[in-house]
This record gives structure tokens, sequence and C-alpha cells, in this order.
């Protein structure tokens, strides 16, 4: 009645092919491009995950696509056969199998390589509490990130804790973001740096970065936060040792005044607790 | 291909269902209801043991906050022993004693009821209030919450008890109702439930099973709020 | 001889007593005066008077409703009946009426009206981002949009296929004449009528600004139209929970003879596994808010990191029924998919197994991944790698899912009919949302991801992409069956391809906006992505009047053309195909037999139902 098999190989050949197509592409030309960039080291690798995973994910795209279109022109009815019915297939147990035991590595597969990342980037860049399970060597240059309602502003702790509304970074150091929060929850998210960490009051949530090159980025608040979050974005610098060494220092001179105001460093801060806004 | 169906409703032919059925629906009906209720104070499980074991700023049971034994013993004793009385009571009513079940019906209503007034006078009496830390907060949600659930449950059992003692004199499964009877619809020409009154056998093993999962529930929360 | 009341109980009388309920409970909420909370003295704000008049206000409208007569009778110690208001004429849709296909119907409009309100809350969020800065809305304004849009989808469509599809056609299906709890179907549905009126009051109250999320401790700052999403969600979970229980107990205790576990049509496979999930997951939510509202009102601090609670446990809480929930919204879909599929390739489902191994999995697998909406958090970073696995371990069931559906197509005489079409964009659109979600369950990638437009593209295309698909696939199936009249099949086509083309010039955009760092709910963007949301913003324009097209159709074949439909438009082998289009009052004369096949497409001669038993009861003649 049907070649079955005839239909079977030819789905198998365009999915090949189709792969064979697609898979160069998405490796060299979409990959590449896949956010958020090659600014340090954990936005790198976020571009090779990203990338991994366009490419596990290909071959099944291609085959349930390439199926549906095969399947939408060559099991149409056609005219006359309108009352008929197809043949009585309630399933084929190695099509079943072979489909759990593709789909079951691939899960497998990813779940081992995203923990793999997760391990080897202390984090990816992602906000990881207030202990880390793993730190970088070496000893990073902390950097408070206070979310309050709207806007970051940043401690230098090593620096006498000076606060600033600018987020300035020496180029080629770990930098261990400290993120916390005055109000509601806030969402650190520098795009080009690869960075995302919940501003959560009361907590400290630390997320680890390495700066690579003399740049400028984008911070932006990804947790809504109320009234003017659409408007609580910043730009943040990468600049040479030298520049944030005088940066650092005219930040010193220009805040000392109002230092004996500033609560002292800590890791959270204790705003009042009946204080409500819109 | 058969038809199933007559386009139009004659209720003396169509309207009749095994009277099983409805038995059924009350027993999976209330462990379906019981599952829900394990899941609406899970919450407060939940919440209890995390605000406990992060102690925000040490503010999670700060010194002084501590609940009213007395009444918490109360509350717990009162509703496992109305659950023993209503079960106890179950036992009669599918024994065909329905006096004895009245009795422990009441009594299992009055001691419920104790529980909540022991409950309300716990409130009045707590010594901390609502912005005293983390579990004070979660005592008054749980408890809160538990009594508005064991109001309503009282409700049921209310229906069950009102029901036995309105056909108190009529033998057992044999009472006449009238058509559309609770419901209102008076222009019905027959009960839609055959033997409306059988069914209590089936409801109060319903609500027993309910009520009982509403005390396990009772003694966990004087458990963890008191005692732990 | 019926009794005359003075007011009946209907809809207007239900209305007319909510609106002085509100009123009341707005005055006994106000009396409330006590030494802790001079502070709403302050502010003018008194939450505790709202909540109160919320819930007196849905008293009343229940009691004008007649809901409440029932209940009293009971105190009374009236027996149980079953049966309310189950006549015919026009008047049963505006009030307390236990016929379940009645109900399926009221829950069809009732839920479309809302869900209408919806859409049109995101034509205006599309238009406030066609400029990068401020354009039309103010701060508030529109993330008061976007907490509507969000919340009203998020809490209607949880009944979208069940209300109007389950209700109406699990009864049939199983070979019952009602549901377990005919009365609870009822209030399930006015439920949720009082709930989404009561969301749209937030704008009277200021609005809210939290997003769908509610999250704390910014939902416990809003100012008063919080409450008003407080009191919605929490009816939308009493009613969510109420419609599980009562769905549950229908299957489980309703089915007609033969009718074994093995032999359900996968729609009602769906049906229990997302009643699973409602019966379980939406008292969390109840709870949760409950916590919210005495952080607002009575002033305990849940959710207060300053004094002794943690704004996590809400995170913690809203997603352990969250993530429940999107799957709430997910598996009744797939069941209408798998349902659709065998009728219109003329083929019975194929791996009807898998197929239930896949809905009953993911129902398993949706309690233990509620986490991974919280990888950047900062929330137990040391389970990370637990939630991605469990979270990548969905993707197993749902694969099953997918491989049935194509399996089904395998060989068989396919017909491209308007329902057949959007169960096949189902297909389509649900593998890009699955994809994409793939890269949101890496955490890697989650941390560019998360809290992007990447993240609200991905569930648009599992959402709007799979249940709205699923929703309308249903609706040109069965409205037919519900109602007795054809759906003009070209406008059908018109509202299927327009419908299908924008909503993927919307949303495959929108995946690279936020790939390209555009974060969620906010009022302005970058410069550099004006031209790519200009596009969408237009695409989702064309993707509002796609509904038009819709509601076109709907009003043109129902109202005026009247062709009327047969009993089985589909030759579909679907029990409620066997019934008169619309469908009797009672159902069946008697309950039918079923026999091994629920697909018995393919060649073979019996039905999979009723072998032996006469179907028309003997007392009358056989038409």
């Amino acid at each position: 009645m049907w070649s079955r098999r005839g239909h079977g190989w030819r789905i198998a050949a365009l999915t090949t092919i189709g792969t064979a197509i697609v898979l160069p592409l998405v490796v060299f030309v979409l990959g590449p491009n896949m956010p958020p960039g090659k600014g340090t080291p954990v936005a790198t690798s976020q571009v090779t995950d990203n990338t991994v995973l366009l490419v596990v994910m290909t071959p099944f795209t291609v085959f349930i696509l390439v199926y549906l279109g095969y399947a939408l022109t060559a099991f149409r009815a056609k005219p006359g056969e309108e009352g008929l019915d197809g043949a009585p297939l309630r399933g084929h147990f190695r099509s079943q199998v072979a489909w759990l035991a593709s789909t079951t590595a691939a899960v497998l597969f990813l779940a081992i390589f995203g923990t793999t990342e997760l391990l080897a980037d202390n984090g990816a860049g992602g906000g990881a509490g207030p202990n880390p399970v793993t730190k970088p060597g070496g000893a990073p240059l902390p950097v408070q990130v206070i979310g309050q309602q709207w806007e970051f502003t940043y401690r230098y702790p090593t620096y006498g804790g000076v606060e600033t509304a600018t987020l300035v970074l020496p180029v080629g150091r770990k930098i261990a973001f400290h993120v916390t929060s005055l109000d509601a929850i806030h969402s650190f998210w520098a795009y080009e740096l690869g960075v995302k960490a919940d501003a959560n009051p009361g907590v400290d949530n630390i997320a680890y970065v390495e700066t690579k090159k003399i740049s400028t980025f984008h911070v932006r608040c990804a947790e809504l936060c109320g009234l003017w979050h659409g408007y609580m974005s910043d730009t943040g610098h990468v600049v040479s040792d030298a520049d944030f060494a005088s940066w650092i220092a005219a930040r010193k001179r220009q805040f000392a005044p109002v230092m004996k105001y500033l609560p002292k460093y800590s890791s959270s801060y204790n705003p009042d607790p009946t204080f409500r806004a819109g | 291909m058969t038809e199933f169906a007559h386009p139009a409703t004659d209720y003396g032919v169509v309207e009749e269902e095994p009277p099983a059925l409805l038995e059924r629906n009350l027993l999976i009906g209330s462990r379906l209801w019981a599952s829900s209720l394990v899941f609406f104070f899970f919450a407060f499980l939940f919440a209890y043991f995390y605000l406990r074991s992060l102690n925000q700023h040490g503010l999670f049971q700060p010194k002084g906050v501590s609940p009213p034994q007395a009444w918490g013993a109360v509350v717990a004793v009162c509703l496992a022993a109305s659950a023993v009385l209503l079960s106890w009571g179950a036992v009669d009513q599918r024994s065909e004693r329905r006096g004895l079940w009245r009795l422990k019906g009441v009594g299992a209503l009055a001691l419920a009821l104790v529980a909540v007034v022991a409950q309300v006078v716990a409130w009045s009496t707590l010594g901390f209030g609502p912005t005293d830390g983390g579990y004070a907060s979660v005592y008054l949600g749980w408890t809160g919450l538990y009594t508005i659930f064991v109001v309503g449950s009282l409700y049921w059992l209310e229906t069950c008890l009102a029901l036995s003692f309105r056909y108190r004199d009529e033998p057992f499964g044999r009472a006449e109702v009238e058509p559309g009877d609770a419901s209102g619809d008076d222009y019905r020409e027959a009960p839609d439930i055959r033997n409306a009154v059988h069914l209590n056998t089936a409801e109060l093993a319903a609500l027993t099973f309910t009520w009982t999962t509403m005390a396990v529930i009772g003694v966990v929360t004087w458990v963890v709020l008191y005692l732990a | 001889m019926r009794r005359r009341r003075l007011v009946e109980f209907n809809l207007l009388t239900g209305v007319v007593l909510g609106i002085v309920g509100f009123y009341v409970g707005w005055w006994l909420g106000h009396l409330v005066k006590a030494p802790s909370l001079d502070y709403f003295d302050d502010t003018g704000q008194n939450d505790i008077a709202l909540f109160v008049a919320y819930f007196t206000g849905v008293v009343g409208f229940l009691v004008g409703l007649g809901f409440a007569n029932y209940p009293v009778q009971r105190m009374l110690g009236k027996p149980p009946s079953l049966r309310e208001k189950e006549t015919e004429g026009i008047g049963r849709y505006f009030g307390l009426c236990t016929d379940h296909k009645v109900v399926g119907i009221q829950y069809l409009i009732g839920i479309g009206a809302f869900i209408f309100i919806g859409g049109l809350n995101a034509m205006l969020i599309r238009f406030e981002l066609l400029r990068p800065t401020h354009l039309a809305w103010n701060g508030n304004n529109y993330l008061t949009l976007v907490g509507l849009h969000g919340t009203m989808m998020m809490g209607m469509m949880t009944s979208g296929i069940l209300g109007p599809f389950a209700n109406y056609f699990v009864p049939l299906m199983i070979g019952a004449r009602r549901m377990a709890f005919p009365r609870i179907e009822a209030l399930t549905f006015w439920l949720l009528m009082a709930a989404g009126t009561i969301l749209m009051t937030a704008l009277a109250f200021g609005g809210f600004p939290t997003g769908w999320t509610g999250y704390a401790p910014l939902s416990v700052q809003a100012n008063m139209g919080m409450d008003a999403y407080i009191a919605f969600f929490a009816l939308v979970g009493l009613s969510m929970t109420l419609l599980g229980l009562n769905m549950l107990a229908t299957v489980i205790t309703m089915r007609a003879p033969g009718l074994a576990w093995g032999r359900l049509p996968i729609f009602v496979w769906g049906t229990v596994s997302t009643s699973v999930l409602m019966l379980l997951a939406a008292p969390v939510l109840i709870s949760t808010l409950f916590m919210l509202a005495l952080d607002r009102t009575a002033q305990t601090g849940f959710f207060n990191d300053q004094a002794g609670g943690s704004p996590y446990l809400y995170e913690n809480l809203f997603w352990i029924f969250g993530h429940p929930e999107v799957y709430i919204l997910a598996l009744p879909g797939m069941g209408i998919v798998l349902e659709l599929l065998p009728v219109f390739s003329r083929k019975p489902l194929w791996g009807y197994r898998l197929a239930v191994t896949g809905l009953l999995g993911i129902t398993l697998l949706s309690f233990l991944v509620w986490q991974h909406h919280l990888f950047v958090s900062g929330i137990n970073a040391d389970l990370r790698p637990f939630y991605m696995l469990s979270t990548e371990l969905i993707s197993l069931p749902t694969g099953f899912i997918f491989v049935c559906a194509l399996g089904t197509l395998w060989a068989g005489r396919i017909r491209l009919t308007v329902p057949m079409l959007f169960a096949l964009a189902w297909v389509f659109n649900f593998l890009i949302g699955g994809l994409s979600g793939v890269f949101l369950s890496d955490v890697p990638s989650d941390v560019t991801t998360h809290g992007s437009f990447f993240s609200m593209a991905h569930f648009h295309y599992t959402i709007m992409g799979g249940l709205v698909f699923a929703f309308f696939g249903a609706v040109y199936y069965w409205l037919p069956k519900m109602t007795g009249f054809e759906l003009d099949e070209r406008l059908g086509k018109l509202h299927f391809w327009v419908m299908f083309l924008a909503f993927n010039s919307t949303f495959g955009p929108l995946l690279v906006i936020g790939f390209l760092g555009m974060p969620r709910r906010v009022v302005t963007y970058a410069g550099y992505l004006q031209g790519a949301n200009e596009w969408v913003s237009v695409s989702a324009f064309v993707l509002g009047a796609s509904m038009l097209v819709f509601v076109a159709n709907l009003v043109w074949s129902q109202v005026f053309a009247r062709v009327p439909a047969g009993a089985n438009p589909w030759g579909s082998k679907s029990i409620e195909f066997q019934l008169p289009s619309p469908v009797p009052v009672h159902d069946f004369d008697r309950i039918p037999t079923f026999g091994p096949d629920p697909y018995p497409y393919g060649g073979i001669e019996e039905a999979g139902f009723d072998g032996t038993r006469p179907a028309v009861s003997p007392a009358r003649p056989t038409p």
C-alpha cells in the first residue's frame, strides 16, 4: 500500500543533509555572534555554551521540521480519499526506543556540560549567593553593587568604602561583585560582562568576573522593581590600571566630606522597614 | 453509527444513576480535597522552616515571643478528640445506630467549636504581635488560615447532623423526598437523587476522612508551632 | 407549578448584590481601628477595608447568583440534590446552572471576554514600545498594563481549555451525564468572573507595579491596586483547586462501563494531568497570597527582611506554585493537539502509552524544577546543577508528546482543515518554545537570558504559541458541536494564517531582542533596538487584528449564516460526535459502554464504544 521504508529513508537522508548544511552555519556563522559577546572570559564561555546548545538541538530541530514538511506533502489526503482512513499504526517500538535514547543522551550531556561550565567559571557570571561553591584564585577586587529604587550605586571597600554612582573597573583584574539591595528586588545585569545577579535586601549575592579589555558596558536592572524600573540603566567602564587609580583617588577626594554620613561598609544594609513607596 | 441520545429530554426516561456512584463521588472527592489541604498547609510548613533556618538578623523568634502553651494544647486535644469521636460516630451510622451517631456528631461539633474558641482566646492573649518576627508571622498566618478551614469543615458536619435530625423518625433509607427539594427547582417531577437520605452514610464517611485529615494537620500545627 | 420569586437569582441580582456587598465591606473595613494600624490614617490607604470589600462583594455576587440557597437549605437539613436550572432556554446561561454543557459555554464566552481584555493590554504595551523613550504611558500606567496583561492571561488561561472544553466534553467522552460535583463546577466559573472583575478594579486603586509574579517586597510596598491582584489570584487559585478536584473525581468515578484507564481519549488524560497540578499547586498559591495579604494588612513580616522574614520565601513559594502553573497552561494544549491529529490524519493516536507517560511525567517533574526561575537570585546556588538537570529532564516527556504527534502523521491521510492547521502550528510553535527553553535551563546561558525579552518570548511561544493555538484548534473543532452551527472555513483559514505568521513575526524577533540585552517589563530601551521593536509592535498589531477576524467569523457564522453543522462535521469517531448537535440537555439516553479502542480509525469497523447495549432507551421509539 505505502512504501513506508522509502519514506523513512528519504526523511533520514533529508535530515542528514539538512543537518550537514545547518551545523556548519551554526558553528561558524551563528555561534560566534551569540550573546553576550566576548568581553570577558565569563561572557566568552556563555557564547560557547550557547553555541553548544545550538549544536545539540540542531539535529532534533532539523529532523522535526523535515518530518513535518515531508509528512504534510507525502501523507496529504489526495482528492477522492477524504472518507478513507490511514494505516492503523499504534506505535513502533524501535523508533520509540531510538527517540528516547537520543533525547536522553542529549539531556544528560547538556546537564553535565552545563554543570562543568558552571563550576569552571565560578558561577559563570551569575549571582551565586553569599557563599559561592567555587571561588576564583587570587584576591579579586570587591565591588559592592547597591540596588535601590531606582538606581545602582557602587562601593569600593578596599578604597575606604567610597560610594559612586558610576561603575568603573580596572582592566585585567578579577572582580567580585557583591550585590545587595536597600528596598525591592533588583537585578544587576552587566550585559557585555556576562554578569547578572539579583539584588535582594539583606543578602550579599556574589558574582565573579574577570575584565579583559578596556571597554564600556551596559548596566540594566533585570528584575521588576517598581515605578522607574524601565529607566534604571547605566553605563560602566573598564579602564586601565592607571586611569582606575586616578579615578578612584579623585572620587575619594570628591566624596571625603560625605563619608562620615555614609553607613559603614557592610555586606548588606538595614533601611527603615516601614518605608513604603508607590 | 448508532444514535446515543434523543434530542428532546424526557426526565422520566433518562434520570437514573446507580446510587453507588454518588457515594464514590463523595469518598473520592474527600480524598482529593484532603490532598489539597495538605498542600495548603505545606506552604506554611515550608515558610516556618525556611524562615527559621534563615533567621534573618536573629529576628525569627526574638526573646519573649512564645505561644500560649496551655491554649495550644487545648486546641490540639479538642481537635483530635473531635476527630476520634466523629470516626466513632460514623461507625455507629454504618451499623444503623443513628441516634448514637447524632450524639457523637454533636459532641464532635462541640469539641471543635471549643477548639475554635480556644484559638481565638489564644490570639487575644498572645503577648506578641504580627510585627514581632518570622515566627509571629507564621504563627498568625498558619493558625488563621487553619481556623478558617476548621470553620468550613464544621459547616459540612452541621449539614450532616441537620439532615440526620430532620429525618430521624424515618426508617433508614426510606425517607420520602420532594423532587428538587434543596435545589429549589420545583418543576421537577422526580427527585434527581433517589434515596438522598441514604447518602448520609457516605457523606459521613467522606466527612470523617476530611475531618481526620484536618485534625492531623492541626496536631502537626501544634507540634511545629508550640513544641518544636 | 413554578413558584414565583419577587427577585430571581441571576446575573443581574448577582451584580447588584456584589456592588452592594463591596460598599458594605468597604464601610465595615473602615470601622477597623486598632492601635497598631494607625499607620493607615497617615496614608489614606486602607488595605483592610479593600480586602473586606472584595470579600463581601464576592459573597454578595454569589448570593445573588443563587449559590447560597442550596447551602442554607442543607444547613436546615434538606437532603442533597444534584441539579439546578437544567432547563432549556437562554436564561440558564445567566446564572447558576449545573448543566456541564451550559457551564462550558459560559466559560467560553466569559473567559474569552477577559482574554480579549488581556490581549488589548498587550496591544497598548506594544504601542508604548514603538519608541525607545517615553511615548504614551507613564511608568506606573505602563507597569499596570504589563501586570494586567500578564495576570489576566496567566489567571484566566489556566482554565482556558479545561473550563470550556473539559467541562463540556470530558463527561461526554467518559460517557457520563454530569460532572461529579455539578454545583462546584458552576461555582468555579462564577468565581473566575468575580476574579476578573476584581482585577480590573486595580485600575481604580492606582494599578499595581509587580507584573504577574507579584514579587515581595515590591508587592508589599505597592499601593492598593496590589490588593486587587491578590484577591484576583486567590480566587483564581480557589477556582482552579475546585476545578481540578471536580475533574479528577469525575474521571475517577464516572467512567462508563468498559472505559478502563488505558482506553481514555488522550484529551481526558491531558485534563487529568492538568487537574492533578491544579489540585496540588493552586493551594500553595492561595496560602502564599494569604501571607502577602497579611504582610500588607496586619503588618506581619513573612517577606520583610527587616522583620525576620525573607523575600526569598515569596520567590520560593510563588514558583512552587508557578512552575506547575505553566504546565497547567501547557498540558491541556498537548491533550487537544494529540486529540485532533488522529481525527484529521485518519489514524489512531501513535504511541498512546508513550503519550500518557509523557503527560504524567511532565506532571510529576513540574513540581521539582521551581528554582530554575531563581538561578541568579542567590538562592541555594549549590543546588543549581540539580535544578538544571531536573529542568532538562522535562524535555524527555515533552519529547514523548512530540514523537507521538509526529508518529500520528506518519502514513496518514491528512486533511488540512482549520483545526488541523492550528494543531500543526502547535507542533511548530511549541518546538521553538521548547528549544528556547533549553537556553533558560542552562545556568551559564541563563545568566544572559534570565529576566530578558528572551525568556518573555520563550514563554509566549509555549503559552500563546502552544496553549492559545491549541485553544483555537479546539474552538474550530468543537464549536459546531456546542452550538450546532458551522464556523466559516475560509474566514477560519484567513484567521489561522494571519495569526500564525503574525505570531512568529512578533515573538521570533523578540527572542533576538532578548539576546541583544533588552530586559522584560521596561518602558524604555536602548536606541539600537528601536527598529526591531517597531517591527515587533506592528506584527503584534496584526496579531491582534487576526483576533478580530476570528470574532467576525464567530458573529457571522453563528448569528447570521447559521449553517447547521450536522452531528459529525469532521467524520470523527470520538463519542461526542455521535450525539446530536447541539448535545441535548440529558446527554445520553442510556450510559454507553466502551470497547478497547479510543481511536478506531484505519479500517476497523466496530466503534470504540457501545457494542451491545441499545443506545436509545427502549421507553421511547427510536427516531
